[in-house]
């Protein structure tokens, strides 16, 4: 029998506390004979490496900057990972720098930490978040208070009394925002229209200064949230445009009840399929993703950030 | 009967099978224009085109077709066809109308073997009422056309020049079709092109939930002829999950020797594949 997966979170404050607590979570896998994967920044990397010493050649190290980009990136991470080597248990330190997050990837990164207590609850694996405490604010640390149900500490894993149900914390995150009155709007209710919604994505995204890769992913994205409307919404399907803070915003809104089960989309089918694949890939496509459904219908927000800043370090 | 609906039909590509269409020229300009139109939306949407017109009209068209169709191209696979009126409806007035419909089941059948999904003929009538004696026998035969088209899936477009129907007789001959066929039509989002050397299919354009259908039903006619299908996919701009999952479904239901390989996969294809992992034995990427 596979013991269920364990998810817990680490308040450090200091290089040297981070490397005796994930160096020392690490070190019991191996001697377990577990797999080991880190998901970090590169100097939390570097620190690893030097607390671990030989062992560290035992461990898989993937930068956050590449298995964060974007969020949802870091499940697919820990699904290739556990999955190529079946029947191995997993230990995996999965962190990134979440200083330049823009606020909606920030609420976004709430849900992928609360989901992945549901959807990993039953992989084979141990994951430590590592949080900042040292350096970062009280409203980012706190999204690691409630998303893990122990905490690690000199060594030892106790129960977290803070921690919240995933699904509470993923259905009060789920609240319809309707689009700004300013917003570009197009009906898309045909599927010929889906054409039309990516012409328009793609010259709103060039006056917004974004790369032309960037523009082709979030076009994809558009299509294949605009296919689902279609396929398992109600008309009429709507793209509506839009700049919201620090992100660049396409909505895609129809009259459907949308889907009722808020983890879909955050992994692959598991089987290849006719369907299936549209809010997964828009979540591997797209900074981040805002599904919400009300008496108006079901709303997919896709962000795309057009700050230049890059993942500070 | 059809009591011809007249409809605007700007969605030529995707006709449903067997649509019987006429069109009333004033000049050869108009002709070259609704029948470039026609045949233009017809290769793209994979199908096999026979115009049945003079040789200096037919050069005429291929001039007057689209870029995006590569009309000397289809010519030379096979897709387009040219053929004078004599030789698609001869020189003696046909003993009877059934000799006539298994002509027409005979080029149908012979368009499927060669690997096209579906047959549209382009025709100039204006033979065909002396061929027949009467501008009466016409309408019987455009009457027998619209039901036999139908049954067999041949969509056509009967080209009439004006200047030679009575102006009575043009109002019953627009009856016996379903509508007209447009002078112009907006560029179809992608183009299935048939490619005998190596045999396979061309794809340019954007393809997503309007015509990923359109490319299977061409793919799989093209692998019901050979099972190994080269798909050249240099053109192809966009293509969603929908249509990759097309692709390996083609690929899955070829038989054990077969083979789908896609050829010139560009960046934006190459990156939806990635993310959406659907690979397949049988679908092969040429590097």
């Amino acid at each position: 029998m596979t013991r269920p997966a364990t998810h817990s979170g680490l308040f450090y404050d200091g290089p040297g506390q981070y490397a005796a607590e994930a160096g020392g979570f690490l070190r019991e896998g191996l001697e377990r004979g577990h797999r080991a994967l880190v998901m970090a920044p590169l100097r939390r990397v570097d620190e690893l490496r030097a607390a671990l010493g030989r062992d560290a050649d035992e461990v898989t190290f993937v930068e956050d900057t590449i298995a964060y980009a974007p969020q949802w990136n870091a499940y697919r991470v820990l699904l290739d990972f556990a999955g190529s080597a079946p029947g191995i248990r997993s230990c995996v330190v999965a962190e990134q720098s979440l200083a330049g997050r823009a606020p909606a990837e920030l609420v976004d990164y709430r849900r992928l930490e609360a989901a992945i207590n549901v959807v990993f609850a039953e992989a084979d694996v141990d994951l430590l978040c590592p949080y900042d405490a040292g350096s970062l604010p009280a409203h980012l640390l706190e999204i690691g208070e409630h998303t893990h149900d122990a905490v690690r500490a000199d060594g030892v894993r106790t129960p977290n009394a803070r921690f919240d149900d995933p699904l509470d914390v993923l259905a009060g995150l789920s609240e319809v925002v309707p689009p700004p009155s300013g917003a570009t709007s197009i009906d898309c209710s045909s599927p010929v229209d889906v054409a039309s919604a990516r012409r328009l994505v793609r010259s709103r995204g060039a006056e917004a200064g974004l790369a032309p890769d960037v523009v082709a992913d979030v076009a994809l994205a558009v299509t294949e949230v605009l296919t689902n409307a279609l396929l398992h919404g109600a008309p009429p399907a709507l793209l509506h445009v839009y700049q919201a803070g620090a992100t660049w915003v396409c909505h895609v809104h129809d009259k459907g009840d949308g889907p009722m089960d808020p983890l879909i989309g955050l992994v692959p089918p598991a089987e290849p399929s006719d369907h299936g694949y549209g809010l997964w890939l828009a979540r591997q496509l797209c900074a981040a993703v805002d599904v919400g459904t009300d008496r108006s219908g079901t709303h997919v927000r896709l962000h795309t950030r057009t700050s230049t800043s890059a993942l500070a370090s | 009967m059809s009591q011809g609906s007249y409809n605007s039909l700007s969605t030529l590509g995707s006709l449903e099978p067997g649509t019987h269409l006429c069109a009333f020229h004033q000049d050869e300009g108009q002709l070259t224009r609704v029948a470039a139109t026609f045949i233009g939306q017809g290769l793209a949407a994979g199908d096999q085109l026979l115009y049945v017109t003079t040789d200096e009209q037919a050069d005429a068209v291929l001039r007057a077709l689209p870029a995006h169709v590569h009309g000397y191209d289809a010519l030379v696979a096979g897709q387009l066809m040219v053929s004078s009126f004599a030789d698609a409806y001869g020189t003696r007035k046909p003993d009877d109308l059934d000799t006539v419909a298994d002509g027409f089941r005979a080029a149908a059948e012979h368009s499927r073997k060669s690997g096209f999904p579906g047959l549209r003929v382009a025709a100039q009538m204006d033979g065909l009422a002396p061929l027949l004696g009467s501008a009466e026998e016409v309408i019987r035969w455009e009457r027998m056309c619209t039901g036999l088209q139908r049954e067999i899936g041949v969509t056509s477009v009967c080209l009439y020049d004006v200047a030679q129907l009575e102006e009575e007789h043009a109002a019953l001959l627009a009856r016996e079709h379903a509508g007209f066929a447009p002078e112009l039509a907006e560029t179809p989002l992608a183009s299935f092109l048939a490619v005998d050397e190596p045999w396979g299919l061309r794809i340019f354009g954007e393809v997503d939930i309007s015509n990923r259908d359109l490319l299977h039903r061409t793919l799989l006619s093209r692998a019901a002829v050979q099972p190994q299908l080269h798909v050249d996919v240099a053109g192809l701009t966009f293509a969603d999950v929908g249509t990759l999952f097309r692709l390996r479904a083609v690929a899955d239901a070829l038989p054990e020797h077969g083979w789908l390989s896609l050829g010139r996969v560009p960046a934006a294809v190459r990156r939806v594949m990635d993310i959406a992992g659907l690979d397949h034995e049988r679908l092969r990427v040429e590097s």
